[in-house]
């Protein structure tokens, strides 16, 4: 049989029934059980002195706790009052924080506005700088310009001066003026004279072409009837006086010619083309050919300017001058010609150089007079038109003719024209 | 050869220059007649057969020799008078100058001259200018002189 049996509070001991023949055991179980109350009354009986003491001890802790208690509450409250206090404080904190707060926050606005206002201030300095910088140099340019001014003022009193002089100078001026019209107007009636006279030497020239010529014209027409019809009642002497009248009626009608080609020359309208100098000069020399047959000629032309100017009359003093060269140098075992020119300074001039005759310098003046020579008939024919011609073509151009030679070492004609 | 030789009328003031001109056609046998006259105005007297002409032969001469410088009605006014009247504007006429560069002889061909001579008048050239007028033969002289 099974049983459960609680001692004070102990844990139940199983007891096991005595097994079968086993009495014995069981006995000896029984006592052991026994043993165990005992010692279970004892420690019951330590418990419960322990307890006592135990009480005793909570007693006294009991007081000691309540006395703490007291002490408690009095730091309670205490310590209620200190957080009251600290309450107060937290709000006044919380109010001072706020308040700090605002002022954090003003002071932040102050500082970003007072950064801007650095920041404005920089520009400001920098601007100022700036505007110190450029004052100085203003300065420094007023500086300069009242000396400019004192520099000009000083001007202004020269010329203030010299308008006055210039003043005095156009009223000089305006009465020369004067006088210039008075000359001018004086001109123009001459010039209108002059145009009077212009036509009385056409006049004149027509005249000598009809009238001159007309007696001139019988002389040689009936000298020729009587030579052809009455010689047969004439000496030797009788012929030789008609055939002077016939070459001196020949002669005359030349000078006529001449006289009548430089007049015309005067008087000729100018048509002027461009010419190529070079080409009239070797057209003009091929024309003398025939004349240089049978003679040692060396003829050297360098390169020619073109010029402005009346072709045929341009060309005529090409002929003239390349005629004379080669007439005066026939006496020459070699005659050497030289053709140049250049243009320079706004004037072109060209020259022919020959090494022929020459003349003496203190006639030159008398070279390009009309029928004027320096030379005799019998060793060089001519009239002594062609330079004339020569000199009167090249004035219409409104050139100039000069000429430089020394008796039997030759001559050089040069002549100017105003370039184009 | 042509049955009637024609005249020549010769224009000049000149006795001198046209006793040169008659002498030298004579001596080339040409023209057996020459009228003169003196001016302008007596050309066309001639032309015209009045005043002291009136009782001349009618016809045309073959040709006109016409000096251009004459007194009154000078050689241009002549030629421009021929040139405009009907009955006279075929006439050949041979300008005489005094050179060759007379500066009217431009103006003559303008109106009409056929020709030209320079005085005194040189034959072979006046033969030539005959001749380039086609009226060589019609003032050839058929009796010729002895």
């Amino acid at each position: 049989m099974l049983k459960k049996k609680s001692v004070g509070g102990q844990k139940p001991v199983l007891v096991l029934p005595a097994l079968n023949g086993k009495q014995d055991q069981l006995a000896a179980d029984l006592i052991s059980a026994d043993k165990k109350l005992a010692y279970q009354k004892e420690e019951k009986a330590k418990r419960a002195a322990e307890l006592i003491v135990a009480n005793r001890e909570l007693v006294f802790q009991n007081r000691e706790k309540e006395k703490r208690a007291d002490e408690l509450i009095i730091a309670n409250k205490e310590l209620a009052y200190q957080n009251q206090e600290k309450e107060k404080r937290a709000k006044e904190l919380i109010i001072a924080n706020k308040e700090l707060a605002i002022q954090n926050e003003e002071k932040e606005k102050r500082a970003r506005e007072l950064i801007i206002a650095n920041k404005e201030l920089e520009f400001q300095n920098r601007e100022k700088e700036k505007r110190a910088d450029e004052l100085f140099m203003a300065n420094k340019e007023l500086a300069f310009q009242n000396l400019e001014k004192e520099k000009r003022a000083d001007e202004l009193i020269i010329a203030n001066k010299e308008l006055l002089f210039q003043i005095e100078e156009k009223g000089k001026r305006a009465e020369e003026l004067i006088i210039a019209m008075r000359e001018l107007e004086y001109q123009t009636v001459e010039k209108e004279k002059g145009e009077v006279a212009n036509k009385e030497l056409e006049a004149f020239s027509y005249s000598v072409s009809h009238d001159l010529r007309a007696p001139l014209r019988h002389i040689g027409g009936f000298v020729n009837l009587l030579l052809r019809n009455n010689s047969s009642q004439l000496d030797e002497s009788g012929l030789r006086y008609l055939n002077i009248i016939s070459e001196s009626y020949i002669e005359m009608g030349n000078l006529i010619d001449a006289l009548l080609t430089f007049s015309r020359l005067s008087r000729a309208g100018l048509q002027r083309t461009r010419i190529n100098s070079n080409e009239m000069v070797a057209r003009v020399l091929k024309t003398f050919n025939d004349e240089t047959v049978g003679r040692k000629v060396e003829i050297n032309v360098a390169d020619l300017p073109d010029i402005m100017g009346d072709e045929t009359l341009i060309n005529q003093v090409w002929v003239n001058l390349i005629s004379n060269a080669l007439k005066y140098s026939r006496k020459k075992e070699t005659a050497k010609i030289d053709i140049g020119g250049k243009t320079e300074m706004g004037t072109t001039i060209f020259y022919i150089r020959d090494n022929g005759a020459g003349f003496d310098m203190k006639y030159a003046d008398k070279l390009f007079g009309v029928f004027q020579r320096l030379h005799k008939t019998r060793d060089f024919e001519g009239i002594g038109i062609g330079l004339a011609n020569v000199n009167r073509i090249v004035m219409r151009h409104g050139g100039t003719c000069w000429a430089k030679g020394e008796v039997g070492k030759g001559a050089t004609f040069y002549f100017s024209k105003p370039a184009d | 050869m042509h049955a009637e030789v024609k005249k020549i009328l010769i224009v000049d003031d000149s006795p001198k220059d046209v006793e040169l001109a008659i002498t030298a056609l004579r001596e080339k046998n040409l023209a057996n007649e020459v009228i003169v006259a003196e001016d302008g105005e007596e050309a066309l007297d001639y032309l015209y057969r009045r005043g002291s002409f009136e009782n001349y032969e009618k016809g045309n001469p073959a040709v006109i020799l016409l000096d251009i410088k004459m007194p009154k009605m000078n050689g241009i006014e002549l030629l421009k008078q021929i040139r405009t009247d009907p009955e006279l504007q075929l006439i050949p006429v041979i300008m005489l100058t005094s050179s060759r560069e007379e500066k009217d002889l431009v103006e003559c061909y303008r109106l009409g001259a056929n020709s030209y001579v320079v005085k005194p008048v040189d034959i072979s050239q006046f033969i030539d200018s005959i001749k380039a007028v086609g009226q060589y033969w019609a003032i050839i002289n058929v009796v010729p002189v002895v």
